[in-house]
């Protein structure tokens, strides 16, 4: 492979994006940075609130601008900051070199206009092919995503449609202009697992046949394990491990990723050792100083409280990072077995 | 086991359903058919299955919250459908449910003591003062602060409203308890807590549960003995950890393979089972499953197969698992 390609498409820097609540701004993702690579699959994961879906807004910029805004940051498509970038320009990559699903098609799509035209609405908006030209290749583009006999049910509606078959839908119009990044916010979550696991295979086959970088966003670490090259977990706003997949499961280092693996029923296994996280996430407008995880956590010293750790290497563990004054960074290893 | 405590035999639901343009035709979804199971004391039960299989709708019609069209349910041997008023009062005393969102199942306008007291009311149970002392118990035993009595819903994370609503299952002290997917709405970590806490109460009180969900992960860490539905029918029963380790049916299978499992190593067998699951309005002649099945024969689009008994705790619904001739007659 040439030096090009192992460039990131995306590079996402010090992102902090603030939502204002009675007057004040408080930060719902604070300081986030990764990079996606070409062909690369990002799961994004954590519990509601941890600011998962926010970032995914944030970098195509749809946060809500009555009472959010991205705060700083930079967030980088082929060297590019789309931050800098005002509302004209935005529409421009928006739908076309970077495209989002969402976890509820019905509400993404529009209930009367036909499938087909809306997956030629995108087509046409950011290309010059001619309506017909459209027309054939939101009929491949449908094919693509396997809907079956896609040439009849071109003129249908979305309520004619079960739910799976409207993700693919969905994933046809953001398919549609070949984008190099697709945010995929929960887009199996509604689903029931059999389909799950058919819309799951569908975007890894896509990821594989076009190239395109992927940001998956779950609550699911099962549906991470199927489809994840790398992960970041997340916690109240902040990536407290960043790892590659097979590393993140075997080593969890930060005390929330393991304590989440430990919270999972699992099919596979028998049940005895389920162990539930004590408390609950503090809310955002009270977030402590120090490692927002602090008052959860098993490992805590005092420091946790006090400061906030950096995202740090993992000793001994390659690309591997985490949140931790415990387990990460020069200070770690010093933990009691 | 120490005896039996719910008896449901071949438990039938339809509902009309309007379709076509403004409604103008109508029909019929068959949501259960020949249902079938029973349930020990203190044994917990599972119904599994994806959205539509029926698994809800047999859980509401044990407490005739729905009303079946055919069938029978026997609690502690007394008919539950024939029931009368009074009867039925009391027997849904000992019958109490779960429901899936704690943000619609409780009254907004009610402090969590007023909706937690008022089913003590209804069936008469004790004095205010003895009403009270009760509410505070129950609160505790689900790990609820005292003071939660006197606050509204609004004021509570969806963990602990759906603490406040097992208690408010509890407090008339119930024998079975129907819980219809209790964890499903909340997080990872919630989830587990109010496992953890449903494990205990079960212990405790020596509850049984009947416990619909649609995640396999969660049935497996609380059930002991599951059913499979698919498209209102049972397709196969047997105890828990047998019959995710070794699926018979073959949808039993299919639902094992995609659920997915949190070790990169055991990627799930993705996109194994072609198609969808089909209209309850129109469910495929022969065995329903048949159009998705990766064993389908020529008999399963003819008929619907019969129950076969698989050694001495299991039972399928699956022409690969042909009857005997004499043992076929019934469903579970």
């Amino acid at each position: 492979m040439s030096e090009r390609s192992t460039e990131p498409v995306l590079v996402v820097e010090n992102l902090t994006t603030e939502f204002r609540i009675g007057g004040t701004w408080y930060p719902a993702v604070r300081r986030v940075g990764f990079t996606l690579g070409r062909n690369e699959t990002l799961a994004l994961v954590g519990e509601s609130g941890c600011g998962k879906s926010i970032t995914a807004l944030s970098i195509i910029g749809l946060v809500p601008k009555a009472n959010g805004r991205v705060a700083a940051g930079r967030v980088l498509l082929a060297g590019r900051d789309l931050l800098s970038l005002d509302e004209r320009e935005m529409e421009k990559i928006r739908g076309n070199r970077i495209s989002m699903i969402f976890q509820e098609p019905m509400t993404s799509l529009n209930p009367v206009l036909p499938v087909g035209f809306q997956v030629a609405e995108a087509l046409r908006y950011h290309t010059d092919l001619s309506p017909k030209a459209a027309r054939a290749r939101a009929l491949a583009l449908l094919e693509h995503v396997k809907i079956p006999s896609a040439a009849r049910r071109f003129n249908d509606y979305p309520h004619q449609f079960s739910g799976g078959m409207r993700q693919r839908v969905m994933i046809a119009v953001a398919l549609a202009c070949g984008p190099e990044v697709l945010l995929a916010d929960e887009p199996t979550t509604a689903l029931d697992v059999t389909i799950q696991a058919q819309v799951l295979a569908l975007l890894a086959e896509l990821k594989a046949s076009d190239g395109m970088a992927m940001i998956f966003i779950t609550h699911n670490l099962g549906v991470v394990a199927s489809i994840a090259d790398r992960v970041a977990v997340m916690y109240a706003g902040d990536i407290v491990e960043l790892a590659p997949v097979d590393e993140l499961f075997a080593h969890p280092t930060h005390p929330y990723t393991e304590a989440l693996l430990r919270s999972i029923p699992r099919v596979d296994r028998d049940a005895f050792d389920l162990k539930p996280i004590p408390g609950q996430v503090p809310p955002i407008t009270a977030m402590p100083a120090g490692c927002r995880y602090a008052d959860r956590c098993p490992l805590r010293i005092e420091r946790c409280s006090v400061e906030v750790p950096p995202l740090a290497p993992v000793p001994g563990l390659r690309g591997h990072q985490a949140r931790c004054w415990v387990r990460a960074g020069a200070g770690a290893g010093a933990e009691a077995a | 086991m120490t005896g039996t405590l719910l008896e449901v035999e071949r438990l039938s639901k339809t509902f009309q359903v309007r379709r076509g343009f403004l409604g103008g035709a109508t029909g019929t979804v068959h949501a259960l058919s020949n249902v079938s199971f029973s349930v020990g004391v203190g044994e917990t039960f599972g119904l599994v299955g994806e959205s539509g299989c029926g698994k809800s709708t047999a859980g509401r019609s044990i407490l005739r919250l729905v009303e079946p069209d055919a069938g029978r349910v026997r609690f502690k041997g007394e008919d539950v459908l024939t029931a009368r008023a009074a009867q039925l009062r009391r027997l849904r005393r000992e019958m109490q449910i779960v429901f899936q969102d704690p943000y619609s199942s409780l009254n907004p306008r009610r402090t969590i003591g007023q909706t937690l007291a008022e089913p003590m009311a209804v069936h008469g149970l004790g004095g205010a003062g003895e009403i009270a002392e009760t509410v505070r118990a129950v609160l505790a035993e689900v790990g609820m602060p005292s003071d939660a009595a006197a606050k509204y819903p609004h004021e509570f994370s969806g963990g602990q409203r759906q603490r406040i609503g097992i208690a408010r299952a509890l407090v008339l002290q119930p024998e079975l308890i129907v819980a219809d997917e209790p964890v499903s709405a909340l997080d990872v970590s919630i989830q587990a807590q109010i496992l953890v806490l449903l494990r205990g109460l079960q212990e405790h009180r020596k509850l049984s549960f009947i416990f619909i969900s649609h995640d396999l992960g969660v049935v497996r860490h609380f059930c002991r003995r599951v059913a499979v539905m698919y498209l209102g029918r049972i397709v196969e029963t047997g105890p828990v950890p047998a019959i995710f380790d070794e699926p018979l049916h073959p949808y039993t299978q299919a639902l094992r393979s995609a659920s997915p499992v949190p070790d990169p190593k055991a990627r799930v067998a993705m996109a194994k089972l072609e198609g969808e699951v089909a209209s309850a309005l129109a469910p495929p002649a022969g065995c329903h499953f048949h159009p998705r099945c990766p064993h389908a024969m020529e008999i399963c689009k003819r008929v619907y197969p019969a129950w076969t008994h698989v050694g001495k705790d299991r039972g399928v619904a699956c022409h690969l698992f042909p009857a005997p001739a004499a043992a076929s007659a019934l469903t579970p």
